[in-house]
């Protein structure tokens, strides 16, 4: 391990971080929805990193199973944000507001 | 232990090398005068209606989300097919049934699918 | 040098980079090929780590196909450029203030609390750990549970998404 675990948690961090920035910047749900991904894959890379230095597999079977919500989470989210655009005509979560009092 | 990938890390690379080279170097080479016409979209000599970004149909959104689903449950059955006899003559046939149940449940998504006519194409 | 660190600094670059352009393009389609880029080089930075099946299936499931149905949806949708950020003004400093402030406490507390002394990394255990068998040995041993439940949420996302998208079909 030539590396030092601590370049791949900061790294992990930082991209957390851009996905954070990109959700509260940006206003079209798909570019939302892909910083959620963004977070989330931030997530699995300190969980290999772990596992990996570790060595347990454990943490790499989380990732497997991390994927699998992602991929559920991306079938049923962008489904969603269709069905609100063929409603509203728009991708604007300002405009998006029919649940709001 | 990364040595063992160099190879696939130069492949990736030439695979960049190649793919800019081949893009840019008709731009570097080759003159360039351009007119409106050439620059416009080529639509068998008529004059272009419409932009490129034409919507296409939700039926393909339906064809890639059942991809990824299916996907997903081709790289669940791959470490079981690794570990297959090896896990049987630890544990016995429960892990043949377990690997059975997931893929009845998943099947059963692909019926429903299947009943509310999702692979019909018109 | 070594060529690990080498690799991880060409990766790591890589990954940082794509996501800041990601976040900043008002195209969403150059934002969904920068996320791909990201996501691949995420890919290379698993080998590294020896953890090969994942690495993989990062790039079949995460950039093969979930990036597929993205693109697809951008195409479905076709949505125009964003004209406007938001209505709220300011929120693109405060996102900053905020991301930066949460980013150096993260990276105070990662090299302050220098988790490296405390494992023992050994590379040989790390290489077994990333195969596809033991991945599998744990999975179809200790974790059958999760596993079926994987099962039920696959089904769940299937019906879920049919029933949401479905209804321009009659």
């Amino acid at each position: 391990m030539h590396v030092p675990i601590e370049y791949f948690l900061v790294l992990s961090a930082f991209m957390f971080i851009t996905g954070v920035a990109g959700v509260l910047t940006r206003r079209n749900a798909i570019v939302i929805f892909m910083s959620v991904e963004l977070m989330l894959n931030s997530a699995n890379l300190t969980l290999v990193t772990f596992s990996s230095y570790i060595g347990n597999p454990v943490g790499q079977l989380f990732v497997f199973f991390v994927m699998t919500v992602a991929a559920a989470e991306a079938a049923v989210g962008l489904a969603i944000i269709i069905a609100l655009f063929r409603n509203k005509q728009t991708m604007n979560v300002d405009e998006i507001n029919i649940l709001k009092w | 232990m990364i040595e063992q990938y160099i190879p696939v890390f130069l492949v990736i690379a030439f695979a960049i090398v190649f793919a800019v080279l081949v893009v840019f170097s008709s731009k570097l080479l080759g003159p360039q005068r351009p007119t409106p016409e050439k620059l416009s979209t080529y639509e068998s000599g008529m004059k272009p209606v419409g932009s490129t970004h034409e919507r296409v149909s939700v039926k393909y959104y339906l064809v890639a989300m059942l991809f990824i689903i299916f996907d997903l449950e081709v790289i669940f059955v791959y470490p079981w097919a690794v570990k297959f006899r090896i896990l049987y003559n630890e544990i016995g046939t429960s892990v043949f049934v377990s690997m059975l149940i997931f893929l009845i449940v998943l099947e059963l998504g692909y019926l429903y699918v299947y009943k509310k006519g999702g692979f019909k194409w018109e | 040098m070594s060529l690990e660190l080498f690799l991880f600094l060409v990766f790591a670059a890589v990954a940082a980079v794509s996501g800041i352009l990601m976040i900043t393009r008002s195209e969403v389609v150059m934002a969904a090929l920068f996320l791909i880029l990201n996501l691949a080089s995420l890919a290379g930075l698993y080998l590294l780590l020896n953890a090969q099946f994942i690495a993989v299936v990062q790039v079949i499931v995460y950039a093969g196909a979930i990036m597929v149905l993205f693109l697809f949806v951008i195409m479905l949708l076709r949505p125009e450029h964003e004209k406007i950020v938001t209505k709220i003004s300011g929120i693109r400093t405060f996102a900053f203030i905020i991301a930066a402030l949460v980013f150096v406490q993260l990276a105070y507390v990662i090299l302050k609390s220098h988790p490296g002394s405390a494992l023992n990394s050994d590379v040989t255990a790390s290489v077994n750990a990333g195969t596809v068998e033991s991945i599998g040995t744990e999975l179809y041993t200790n974790y059958i549970l999760p596993f079926e439940a994987a099962g039920f949420l696959l089904l769940a996302a299937t019906i879920g998404a049919v029933v949401l998208a479905k209804r321009k079909f009659e």
